[in-house]
């Protein structure tokens, strides 16, 4: 019989050829977003091509880890694992200093205390499918 | 470039209950929507040459068969259309261009969903379409971003969210096919449980079954089908689609939906609209969730930017106002069989401008607007219909 995982794994991301080194630099503590050569613009996510002009000549660059929030949710309803165990939590939009957004959760304050516009830095909690695969995602707390 | 203004005609309509049917499955409930518009245009199926099929979900079925096999029939085009939730309405827009086009006389389309049964509370499988960098949203919690920002730019609150579900509800449950059909009060709005704050139950639309169906043809032909000279007009339709991702775009603001607003721009040009909140009479909305209605009443141009808020509270959209949005109930009411919105949508406001609505009948209208939004925003529909006087 083989043993089933105790803990949803469902949710966390398979790093594939566009975005293992995200999730390398990730579990470095390193929040990586791509940098257009061409057209000197930042995007994310991250992939081969920039979205703004398709150049295909990009590179990584290390973001601020410093942003705001551009507008969020608190999920009050979930019932899927691991998620029903964690309501509520937020879901934010965050505008990076880079300019650059992302999703991410917003933790280390009371939902009721998030706020559109309010500071916030990058922090990475690790999740993991086994002893030897775990995976560390950008969450983002209060700044100062 | 003649478009299909007044080139093509809505000669019957019909519909099954939206709501949780256990005991039917989609092959139930396309039969009984098309039996009804086929029986309302007075048309035999042996008469469709063509039809497009609104359908989400895989599971409610694939390909063409999805519903040639238990309508039985066979032989003739049949197209199953998926664009998110305005799917229905594409299927919609495709069977005009075809009889615009001249190909065909007599096409049908449809959408039918069967959404229950799935094993899962709210949208089955949303999962499967989210980007590997989000974090699993729900369908609230997308819209919820946009009632956040509009709190905090606009000054809105949920009572400006329950104004909607209220006058929603109320029109639901004067009509014998909505999924809820009981009144609500603001206190049980503002005070339901929160879904995806700032978002709470009576914000959300059900999850629902139910299929719809409508018979189009020349304006030529309907006038020698079973309602004579009393059919309905396509003035225009207009689809646009946008990013699936906007949480990824910069700029992007959540205080309205760029794909409503190129549609019905699009729509409004083809129809001759130069001001939507003066020509149009009644207008069936996706309030898939409130804030989405509150944004539509922007997007759509009834009102500017910011006043969407008091623009239900003015009672500008109340049944007996000046431009009635949703005298059907709406999602709010019927729930939200994704494939089978669209074409319910056109079938309610074609009841309305013959004057005969099966829910809250609108004084006198001539000229009625059906919008569709799919995905976060991604993909918008938007039909212009009149009475037959307007050709
Ligand atoms: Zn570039």
């Amino acid at each position: 019989m083989p043993q089933m995982p105790k803990i949803a794994t469902w949710h966390l991301p398979v790093p594939d050829v566009e975005s293992a080194t995200y999730w390398q630099g990730a579990r470095e503590g390193k929040l990586l977003i791509k940098h257009c050569n061409a057209c000197e613009r930042h995007f994310f996510y991250p992939r081969a091509a920039c979205p703004f002009c398709w150049s295909v000549d990009t590179s990584w660059r290390e973001s601020s880890g410093r942003g705001n929030v551009y507008t969020f949710t608190v999920v009050h309803q979930n019932d899927l694992p691991p998620f029903r165990d964690r309501v509520p939590y937020v879901i934010a939009v965050i505008e990076l200093e880079e300019g650059v957004r992302m999703t991410a959760n917003v933790e280390g304050c009371s939902p009721d205390d998030v706020r559109c516009g309010m500071r916030v830095r990058v922090a990475f909690r690790d999740e993991a499918r086994s002893e030897d695969d775990v995976v560390s995602l950008p969450v983002f707390r209060p700044e100062g | 470039m003649p478009g299909i203004k007044d080139r093509v005609a809505i000669a019957g309509v019909g519909a099954t209950r939206f709501t949780e049917h256990y005991e039917k499955d989609h092959e139930d409930l396309i039969c009984e929507a098309v039996d009804e518009a086929l029986g309302d245009a007075g048309v035999a199926r042996g008469d469709i040459q063509a039809i497009w099929a609104g359908i989400y979900y895989q599971f409610t079925g694939l390909g063409g068969p999805a519903v040639a096999d238990p309508l039985k029939m066979y032989g003739i085009p049949v197209t199953r259309v998926e664009n998110y939730c305005a799917s229905g309405m594409d299927a919609f827009r495709n069977a005009c261009f075809a009889v615009a086009a001249g190909v065909y006389d007599i096409v049908l389309a449809c959408g039918v969903e069967k959404i229950t049964d799935q094993g899962s509370r709210g949208l089955p499988n949303v999962r499967e379409g989210a980007h590997p960098f989000l974090p699993p949203a729900s369908a609230p919690a997308m819209f919820a971003m946009s009632a956040t920002r509009c709190f905090d730019v606009h000054g809105w609150t949920k009572e400006d969210l329950a104004r909607v579900a209220v006058k929603n509800h109320a029109n639901g449950a004067k009509h014998p096919k909505a999924h809820f059909r009981r009144a609500i009060t603001m206190e049980d709005a503002v005070n339901a449980p929160e879904i995806a704050s700032p978002l709470g139950r009576f914000d959300c639309c059900a999850v629902s079954d139910g299929a719809a169906a409508v018979v189009i043809t020349r304006p030529e032909i309907a006038r020698t089908m079973k309602h004579k000279d009393d059919f309905v007009v396509v003035k225009a339709n207009g689809l646009s689609v946008e990013t699936a991702n906007p949480m990824y775009k910069p700029g992007f603001e959540y205080l309205g939906f760029p794909a409503t607003q190129t549609a019905s721009r699009a729509a409004y040009d083809e129809a001759g609209i130069t001001d939507p909140f003066e020509q149009i009479d009644l207008a069936e909305v996706h309030d898939c969730f409130t804030i989405t209605e509150l944004l539509n009443y922007e997007d759509l141009g009834f009102c500017k930017k910011g006043e969407g808020a008091a623009f239900v509270r003015d009672g500008l959209s109340a049944p007996d106002g000046p431009l009635p949005v949703n005298p059907s109930g709406g999602l709010k009411s019927f729930g939200h069989p994704i494939g089978a919105t669209g074409c319910r949508m056109i079938t309610e406001v074609a009841r309305q401008l013959q004057g005969r609505a099966e829910g809250v009948q609108v004084k006198d209208p001539k000229i009625g607007l059906a919008h569709n939004l799919g995905g976060p925003g991604a993909v918008s529909s938007v039909t212009i219909l009149g009475r037959n006087d307007t050709l």
